[in-house]
């Protein structure tokens, strides 16, 4: 494939590290979804780079439009939960969430 | 070919600063800069319509989310985060960034590909004729956060 | 017609919120019942007109002008139309009672409608983004009925689910994306015949590898299982059991069969893989199951090791492998179901979920104790229950490919599996009444019926096994083993 795609793709694999890297490290819960959305940038990169390369940047946009709105419900739905779970602890710290052991 | 690698090293900076910023609300902005930067990439990627999508709802829309919550959660003390994450994550990028253009460099003229099928038409109708189950899995989409939020957030006559 | 399986308990869905500001008592548990009922009927519909012909791709057409929704109906998505419309009925009537003390049971049943939706849609789905797309639907719902009851527990066990899924479809979508690439299209036929045509090993070997870590971690497959163990017991009974009797099953085995056996195709490699990530989730969560004394996170871990049990016999890729697989994801379907909901009796009745506290509920809780242990004896293999077939035909199917090694280790497990199953029966039902629970009473009528419902029907499957495979389960093997094409022709009707 050409060097365009591997532009864009080594960029959107950046976003993906960062957004990975953010989840796994970081502590504050508002901070992880923030991990989240940052990896669905580089994922929605991603698709739209292949759309461009394979011709075919229309289809490649529709999936990326729905990809979005996936993102949105996920972060939407993710921000009640912190929410709630603020007001159950008082606290934003992802190291309260301990009482579970998996 | 430069201004869109600038564009793009413009997003993984302010991505990245997203991260590290201790402030939840800058992170917040820095976030919002970034799908901005990158609604800008994808209008020169000749895709408008995602771009226009890009920035409207994820520079608009998850910003104010973020926004609200931050309101409603600001916590007396400051989560610390853990500084060796801090500022070993440039050292992480970097190095990331090496191996990432390394293996780029390898890939080149090694991936096979097919051709794609030919344009299809508008946005429009590819969004509504071609990919129509899409759609109804938007609405069950819409459906399951709006529900789920609501769900969270109702009001119980007697506690748990 | 088929579209009625993914717009009926949407459209449902979007009005029950609306029905639950009129009638708070019983008009929302009608409503929603009665479109289990229907979706359950709609499966026998389509089920007798698909037979004798191949699989059917539907379009639809509104008001005149073809809409184009292509719906994939062949054994295979019919097997488990059938599995999700049964179990989801079972566990909707028995939410009549038990989601009672929840509040808001209008929007509780808006929600499991949603998911039912997008369980169906991924089963109907005909290409991987698709595929994708309701498997988020199904999650983002299941998140908030996690969450439901809002305790502490809950908001935590739903926050850490939705952080690995979000991981998990990182991987997914990063596989389709890399697919998308390297072939131009999205549907399961073209991809598959796409793939034919490149010789793209490697890449195809990292799409699997993503598709294992994306698929696997919404199956629960060791070691990807971490967050089972947490959402399951926290969340209410009835969604606890459609988790893991559902949930798991079609977004995790069903997305992972399709997508290795349609698309690619199985090749070996991925075969060995499969059996031996298979293999370790028995045996890891099998034991693990033995340490605890939450009665929901024994069976929790129990769901990760017959998942394991259902990999091994998919993984296997021989037909009879595929067909005990299939069995068995039916049968553990009916019967965890059956134990989760049981353990959502007990724990209304007695307002605990540690097996050392309780005792002897057997005198005060019969019918309980009673379907308990057919569930229990249906998952741990004992004849004539269905279980014991589903595993035995795995176990002959490992023995006649070759795998001694595995098919005793099954066996072992077996017998593990029903060793930590007596020991529930053991401490919670039999034994000396436990002081305590004097005044416990037998669960309210809706919940009683529907464990009835799925203990009758784990007696049943098992007795007329042979009825039950020729007319299920062989033609969703069969719709596997040939890949994308299948003929349906089954004796089944």
């Amino acid at each position: 494939m050409s060097n365009t795609w591997l532009v864009y793709m080594s960029f959107a694999a950046l976003l993906l590290f960062i957004g990975l890297y953010c989840l796994l490290t970081m502590r504050n819960l508002i901070k992880l979804v923030i991990g989240v959305v940052i990896g669905a940038k580089g994922f929605g990169l991603a698709l739209v780079a292949t759309g461009l390369v394979k011709k075919n940047i229309i289809l490649a946009q529709a999936l990326a439009v729905t990809f979005v709105v996936v993102e949105v419900c996920v972060v939407a739905l993710a921000l009640a939960l912190i929410i709630n779970i603020y007001r159950k602890t008082g606290s934003l710290d992802v190291r309260r969430l301990t009482k579970l052991k998996g | 070919m430069i201004l869109e690698i600038a564009l793009l090293c413009g997003l993984v900076v302010f991505s990245a600063a997203a991260i590290i910023l201790r402030d939840l609300l800058k992170a917040a902005i820095c976030l919002a800069a970034a799908s901005l930067l990158l609604g800008i990439v994808y209008f020169r990627m000749n895709a408008p319509y995602i771009g226009v999508f890009e920035i409207s709802v994820v520079a608009g829309m998850i910003t104010v989310l973020f926004i609200v919550t931050i309101a409603l959660t600001k916590t007396g003390g400051d989560v610390r985060e853990a500084k060796a994450a801090e500022w070993i994550f440039p050292l992480v990028l970097v190095l990331f960034l090496a191996v990432d253009i390394l293996v780029a460099k390898s890939l080149i003229n090694k991936i096979p590909a097919l051709e794609s099928l030919p344009e299809q038409g508008t946005f429009g109708e590819v969004l509504w004729k071609m990919r129509t189950f899409d759609l109804v899995g938007q609405i069950g989409l819409i459906f399951a956060g709006v529900l789920g939020v609501l769900a969270l957030f109702r009001k119980r006559s007697k506690d748990e | 017609m088929a579209f009625l399986f993914v717009a009926l308990p949407l459209v449902v869905a979007g009005i029950l919120p609306l029905i639950g500001k009129i009638s708070k008592k019983v008009l929302p548990d009608v409503v929603a019942n009665s479109v289990l009922i229907i979706l359950l009927g709609l499966v026998f519909v389509e089920g007798r007109g698909l037979v004798g012909q191949a699989a059917s791709i539907q379009q639809l057409s509104w008001l005149g002008e073809p809409v184009n929704i292509k719906l994939l109906l062949d054994g295979f998505s019919l097997f488990m139309l059938f599995a999700v419309s049964l179990v989801g009925l079972a566990i909707s009537l028995f939410s009549i009672d038990y989601m009672d003390h929840y509040g808001s049971k209008a929007n509780f049943y808006a929600l499991f409608l949603v998911m039912i939706a997008g369980m169906n849609g991924l089963l109907l789905a005909t290409d991987l983004f698709q595929v994708y797309l309701f498997l988020e639907v199904a999650a983002i719902a299941s998140y908030a009925l996690v969450a439901f009851g809002l305790g502490h527990d809950e908001l935590e066990a739903a926050f850490k689910y939705l952080m690995l899924s979000a991981v998990a479809s990182v991987f997914i979508m990063l596989a389709v994306t890399i697919i998308f690439g390297l072939t131009g299209s999205l549907g399961f036929e073209p991809v598959s015949q796409g793939l034919r045509a490149l010789d793209a090993k490697f890449i195809v070997g990292l799409c699997s590898a993503f598709f294992i870590m994306g698929f696997g971690l919404k199956a629960a497959l060791v070691p990807f299982h971490a967050w089972l163990p947490d959402a399951h017991p926290s969340a209410p009974a009835p969604i606890s059991a459609v988790l893991s009797g559902l949930l798991i099953k079609v977004s995790g085995v069903y997305a992972l069969t399709r997508v290795f056996i349609t698309v690619f195709g199985l090749p070996p490699d991925l075969s060995t893989v499969l059996m031996y990530l298979g293999i370790i989730s028995m045996v890891v969560a099998a034991l693990l199951a033995l340490g605890q004394t939450d009665i929901k996170r024994m069976l929790a871990y129990s769901s990760i090791s017959q998942v394991g049990y259902i990999i091994l016999g998919i993984g296997l890729g021989t037909p009879l492998g595929i067909l005990g697989g299939l069995f068995h994801l039916f049968n553990h379907a009916l019967a965890k179901s059956l134990l989760f909901l049981n353990s959502g009796s007990l724990q209304m009745s007695t307002g605990t979920r540690n097996l050392d506290e309780m005792g002897g509920l057997a005198k005060r809780m019969p019918v309980t104790a009673g379907t308990n242990l057919v569930g229990a004896l249906s998952i741990a293999g004992v004849p004539p229950l269905n279980g014991f077939w589903s595993k035995l035909i795995i176990i002959i199917a490992l023995i006649q490919a070759g795998h001694w090694a595995f098919a005793l280790i099954a066996v072992l497990v077996s017998v593990l599996t029903l060793w930590y199953y007596l020991l529930i029966q053991r401490k919670a039902f039999f034994g000396k009444l436990n002081e305590k629970w004097n005044a416990v009473r037998e669960a309210p009528f809706w919940m009683t019926v529907s464990t009835v419902l799925l203990a009758l029907l784990c007696i049943v499957t098992g007795i007329f096994f042979a009825a039950t495979v020729q007319s299920w389960v062989r033609p969703a093997a069969d719709a596997l083993v040939r890949g994308v094409q299948a003929a349906l022709g089954s004796v089944g009707f």
